[in-house]
């Protein structure tokens, strides 16, 4: 999955340097086309922030950058000033804490599941392990009613957000893919020297699948930061609520601070786009590997 | 937790999965939401102490009064603190919905139409022996009829709610329109279309309506606020006999959301919330509680009554209003609370702060705003003429409650998604009788809600 | 393709290191390592959704005191009998067969033309790339609040103000999602927008490891660049479009977020976008009727599973997965 062959075949010199020419300029502009498209809303978020709601939806004038300033931001805050509201940095934290949890506790379970699966003999393995794999279409939405019916004496924990979302069928399909590949003669030569199943699973098998491992935590992450359904269920304690919840506070002011939900939205999204800026090669490469290897 | 390997291996696995779905069946039985309503338990408890408060949070002047209030109530005695919480509009009823008993605050807020399921549900308590007498009698009638389920009062409140039409008066005399300001000349459907016509031609772009589209009509503004008087003034119910059909559905009702409807041309999306302030349109339909942000307008604001779709005009009233958890074991300190909350300095502060009118007659006489003369006297006198509940409503009454049963949530969701259809161009008929039977359904389902 | 994976591996696996488990003292490694996660799965996953199937059979309010009653089939004859109902779910199904059917072949192809795009070494490529992917991160929550304001109903609305500037004032403001003819389309476009780039990096690297030799001998037969892209690249990721459409697919039918956001906004006709997850959410917790959301709940997973089989089925016979 790595870049560079496939282009030398059209390394051709002559006399189509002028043909090449245009053709660069016309693929240039198809770009630029195609990422206005994906880009302007982002931009659209984060300019309405600096500006004051009044002029957030006016128009294509929504884009242009003047009267900017942190009031929104100012706002968002200032609503959020006490215990009663709940705080900015009290749901932050509670995303923070929920998505973590889920990450880490999905590349342990999953993981180990997947190589059970994949790498160890035991009897009803196969038809367990089919069971799985049909798991993976039930999307969460079909069993949220029933979930909440089971679990609404836990509501208002952070453990209740977390808890349901760290075994995931597709994960450890994911995981199954990867560890089917790593040479058996690893393994063995870990077991004659003594080492035992965790053993070799956590000190031989994981170091070298790696890649394995930042697929289902970026796939896992993104998943989970944005959960929404589950907490409106789950959650109305201003002290568990985490970031998506907490949209709609702005959303619901008579009238709409929108330059106050942009404002709430970039501060949202923002520290997720720079973890995505600075790792972007590991993300796409994740993706990728979701496929290649699914 | 992992004790499930047994040589069995697989079929230990699947023992185990049947095992906890079994356990799962078990746990909702006796545990399940819905369940533990075994009547109120309220202890009047010492007094003092904590109590826990549950509200919506609303707009930042709104709760930054409430906290006034609170810190008021705190300074004026010592044996009470008050702990309190905001809950986001869209997700409040589901929270007081969802609490275990155990966890319903000793005091909470609560939209007027939900109080009747609270109660149903066995959220509520009675307020009879902790409340004052005094702050019961003080009560307004029109914001009693939304507060009294079975005979029993359980809320009481600070503020009540009207709508209007919100004019400018600058645009309307340019284009040359007369507008009627009591109640009983308000302009008829058919003289509204004139004026719209009249009005789009001095308004670039041609919609000098707002008609509130970005609260969603599919929502409770849709039947509160927008549905609700245009069915109530055009003769019909939403209900007859706790029941939809041959309602909801009647001819009267077609007719008037049609003609509703016919508005949309008219109408500014207004989801930026500044269409009037801004002077982009010259009629607004919305509530009180833009009248701190409109009175910008200064002299060129107007109150106009809703448009007459033959039975007079019609306008809700009711709205949040405060009441006890039904398992409280402070009852003496929740009352004490709300008679603090209903005292005038209190009703004052918070009406000042959102501009409702109040709902308490002392603090009503002594409204700056809402008195004879005064610039909201429309929407006090809207108020003052309260029909009560819609199978009562008269010709000349005017302020309509909102059908006070534990049926409302189906009721207002079906009301709410057909008056959306129908602005969007649907056959009202269509819509409203599929919502009849929706909601005619959904109450034999429950055996009518009776208890 | 992943069956056809395991089928290669699984036999293999015994031939490269035959069980011993007995030897090695460790009979108990496999179950036990699998046991957390499948723990997990029975109790959130398979526990709920037999409870589902419970609740399909009793007339069962949500936090209303009355107690639940067994009804039998009720809740399924009515889904089928009752006019009403049947309307509904069945415009529901429809929106979902009409959002897959439109994104699975648009949202496959445009991930196919964006992937050939950006799979040219220009210099800049790398910023393209970034802007191509950003929306990949944002929430849905965030997505539909952003849409929601850009298709605003209005000349105060983004796109309508877009489009008032490109024809000169001749297309006049529409409301894009209070209209019931573009009301599911607006949502597609916003659904793209958030996740083409998933699909585009994956046929990006598909594109990529088709082996280079094959260009070679295309250019030496002189074939052009569109004959090369047929004949040669199409072919070669032929496995990975496959399998980009039957994800594409599992998300059309696991349609929520988006749909439940902004059909709550402003002034829509619900019916014109529902889907059956966002019917099934407003059935059981809107209307309290549990019941009848479990019973949705089991003939939609009905539905689900025999498109998946369907799915697998064909493009196993079509032979090309590996």
């Amino acid at each position: 999955m790595t870049t560079s062959t496939a282009l030398k075949p059209r390394q051709r010199r002559g006399s189509m340097k002028r043909a090449r020419r245009w053709q660069t300029a016309l693929h240039y502009l198809l770009l630029a086309v195609v990422s206005l498209f994906f880009f302007l809303p982002v931009y659209y978020l984060i300019i309405g922030s600096f500006r004051p709601s009044s002029e957030v939806l006016s128009g294509l004038s929504g884009f242009v950058p003047t009267n900017l300033s942190f009031d929104n931001y100012r706002g968002v805050f200032d609503h959020l000033s006490s215990d009663a509201t709940g705080h900015f940095g009290q749901f932050a934290a509670v995303s923070i804490i929920v998505t973590t949890a889920v990450v880490a506790g999905s590349l342990i379970v999953n993981s180990m599941a997947a190589y059970s699966f994949a790498r160890m003999q035991w009897r009803g393995k196969k038809i367990i392990f089919l069971l799985v794999v049909v798991l993976t279409i039930i999307p969460f939405e079909a069993v949220a009613l029933p979930l909440y019916y089971m679990f609404s004496g836990q509501r208002d924990t952070i453990a209740i957000q977390a808890i349901p979302f760290i075994a995931n069928a597709f994960s450890i399909f994911l995981f199954y893919t990867f560890f089917l590949d790593v040479p058996g003669e690893i393994e063995e030569a870990a077991r004659l020297d003594g080492a035992g199943p965790l053993r070799t699973f956590f000190q031989v098998v994981v170091p070298i699948t790696k890649p394995a491992f930042a697929t289902v935590a970026i796939l896992t992450f993104l998943a989970q930061w944005g959960s929404y359904l589950w907490p409106v269920l789950m959650v109305s304690d201003p002290t568990v609520r985490p970031l998506p919840l907490a949209i709609s506070i702005f959303q619901n002011q008579q009238p709409p601070e929108w330059g106050q939900v942009l404002a709430f939205g970039t501060m949202f999204i923002v520290p997720v786009l720079a973890v995505f800026l600075i790792f972007q090669r590991w993300f796409v490469a994740s993706i990728s590997s979701s496929a290649v290897k699914g | 937790m992992m004790t499930i390997p047994k040589p069995r291996g697989g079929a230990g696995i699947l023992t185990a999965a049947a095992a906890a779905s079994i356990a799962a069946l078990v746990l909702t039985g006796c545990g399940g939401p819905g369940t533990g309503a075994a009547g109120p338990t309220v202890e009047a408890g010492s007094g003092e102490g904590t109590i826990n408060v549950w509200a919506v949070d609303g707009q930042a002047a709104e709760n930054d009064a409430l906290k006034k209030i609170i810190s008021n109530f705190e300074s004026s005695q010592s044996k009470i603190k008050v702990n309190l919480k905001l809950f986001p509009s869209d997700q409040y009823t589901k929270a007081v919905n969802s609490a275990a008993p155990g966890d319903l605050p000793d005091v909470l807020d609560f939209d007027g139409p939900t109080l009747a399921s609270f109660v149903y549900n066995g959220k509520m308590a009675p307020l009879k022996g902790s409340v004052s007498e005094e702050t019961l009698s003080n009560q307004t009638d029109s914001i009693k009829a939304q507060n009294t389920v079975d005979d029993s009062v359980y809320g009481v409140g600070m503020m009540n709610a009207g709508l209007g039409l919100w004019g400018n008066k600058k645009l309307l005399d340019a284009a040359g329109v007369a507008y009627p300001t009591t109640p009983d000349k308000a302009w008829t459907a058919d003289e509204f279309t004139g004026v719209l016509d009249k009005l789009a031609t001095v308004i670039p772009g041609g919609k000098p309506l707002d008609l509130s589209e970005q609260y969603g009509f599919a929502g409770e503004w849709g039947t509160c606020c927008s549905a609700g008087p245009v069915i109530w003034s055009g003769g019909g119910t939403m209900l007859k006999d706790n029941k939809a059909s041959g309602a909801l559905d009647s001819q009267a009702n077609i007719k008037s959301l049609t003609k509703f409807a016919s508005w949309k041309k008219y109408t500014d999306p207004n989801a930026d919330g500044l269409a009037f302030t801004s002077g982009r349109v010259a009629l607004s339909w919305v509530g009180h509680w833009t009248y701190p942000t409109y009175k910008a307008l200064g002299e060129d604001l107007v109150s106009i009554p809703l448009p007459n779709f033959g039975k007079g005009t019609k306008t809700t009233s009711g709205t949040f209003a405060w009441g006890m958890g039904a398992t409280t074991k402070n009852g003496a300190a929740a009352g004490k609370f709300l008679d603090f909350l209903m005292t005038d300095d209190s009703v004052g502060t918070y009406t000042d702060a959102n501009g409702a009118p109040p709902a308490t007659k002392t603090a009503l006489a002594a409204s700056g705003l809402y008195g004879p003369g005064k610039k909201l006297e429309l929407l006090g006198e809207q108020l003052s003429r309260a029909c009560g509940q819609e199978d009562k409503i008269t010709d000349s009454c005017v302020s309509v409650t909102r059908p006070v049963t534990a049926g409302y949530p189906i009721l207002t969701d079906q009301v709410g998604k057909a008056e959306a259809a129908i602005y969007a161009g649907k056959d009202a008929k269509e819509a409203l009788s599929a919502a009849a039977r929706a909601i005619d359904q959904n109450f034999a389902d429950n055996d009518g809600y009776k208890k | 393709m992943t069956t056809q994976t395991q089928q290669l591996q699984a036999p293999a696996a015994p031939v490269r290191r035959p069980p011993k488990s007995g030897l090695t003292g460790h009979r108990f490694a496999g179950p036990l390592f699998a046991s957390p996660a499948l723990l997990g799965l029975a109790i959130f996953l398979v526990a709920p959704f037999v409870l589902a199937v419970v609740l399909s059979f009793y007339r069962v309010q949500l936090n209303s005191p009355r107690p639940a009653r067994f009804v039998g089939f009720e809740q399924y004859t009515r889904l089928f009998t009752d006019p009403d109902l049947a309307a509904a779910f069945g415009q529901a199904l429809l929106n979902n067969f009409t959002f897959a059917l439109i994104v699975v072949p648009v949202q496959t192809l445009l991930a196919l033309a964006l992937a050939v795009l950006v799979n040219r070494q220009l210099r800049g490529m790398v910023v393209f790339r970034t802007f191509i992917f950003m929306p990949l991160v944002f929430p849905l929550a965030l997505t539909a609040v952003i849409w929601r304001l850009i298709y605003s109903r209005g000349d105060q609305g983004l796109l309508n103000a877009l489009l008032g500037l490109f024809s000169g004032g001749t297309i006049t403001s529409h409301d894009w999602l209070g209209d019931p003819a573009t009301a599911l389309g607006a949502i597609i476009v916003m659904s793209i927008w958030q996740s083409v780039s998933f699909q585009m990096i994956i046929v990006l690297a598909a594109l990529q490891s088709v082996p280079a030799e094959l260009y070679e001998a295309a250019s030496l037969d002189r074939a052009s660049k569109w004959a090369q892209f047929i004949n040669v690249t199409v072919p070669g990721i032929r496995n990975t479009l496959i399998f980009v459409a039957l994800i594409t697919t599992i998300f059309s039918f696991r349609l929520f977020d988006q749909v439940y956001l902004l059909s709550r906004s402003g002034s829509v006709d619900r019916n014109s976008t529902e889907t059956v997850m966002t019917q099934i959410i407003n059935t059981g917790f809107d209307n309290n009727n549990v019941g009848q959301a479990a019973a949705m709940t089991v003939i939609f997973m009905l539905i689900i599973t025999v498109i998946a089989i369907i799915q697998r089925a064909a493009a196993r016979q079509r032979g090309g997965i590996q």
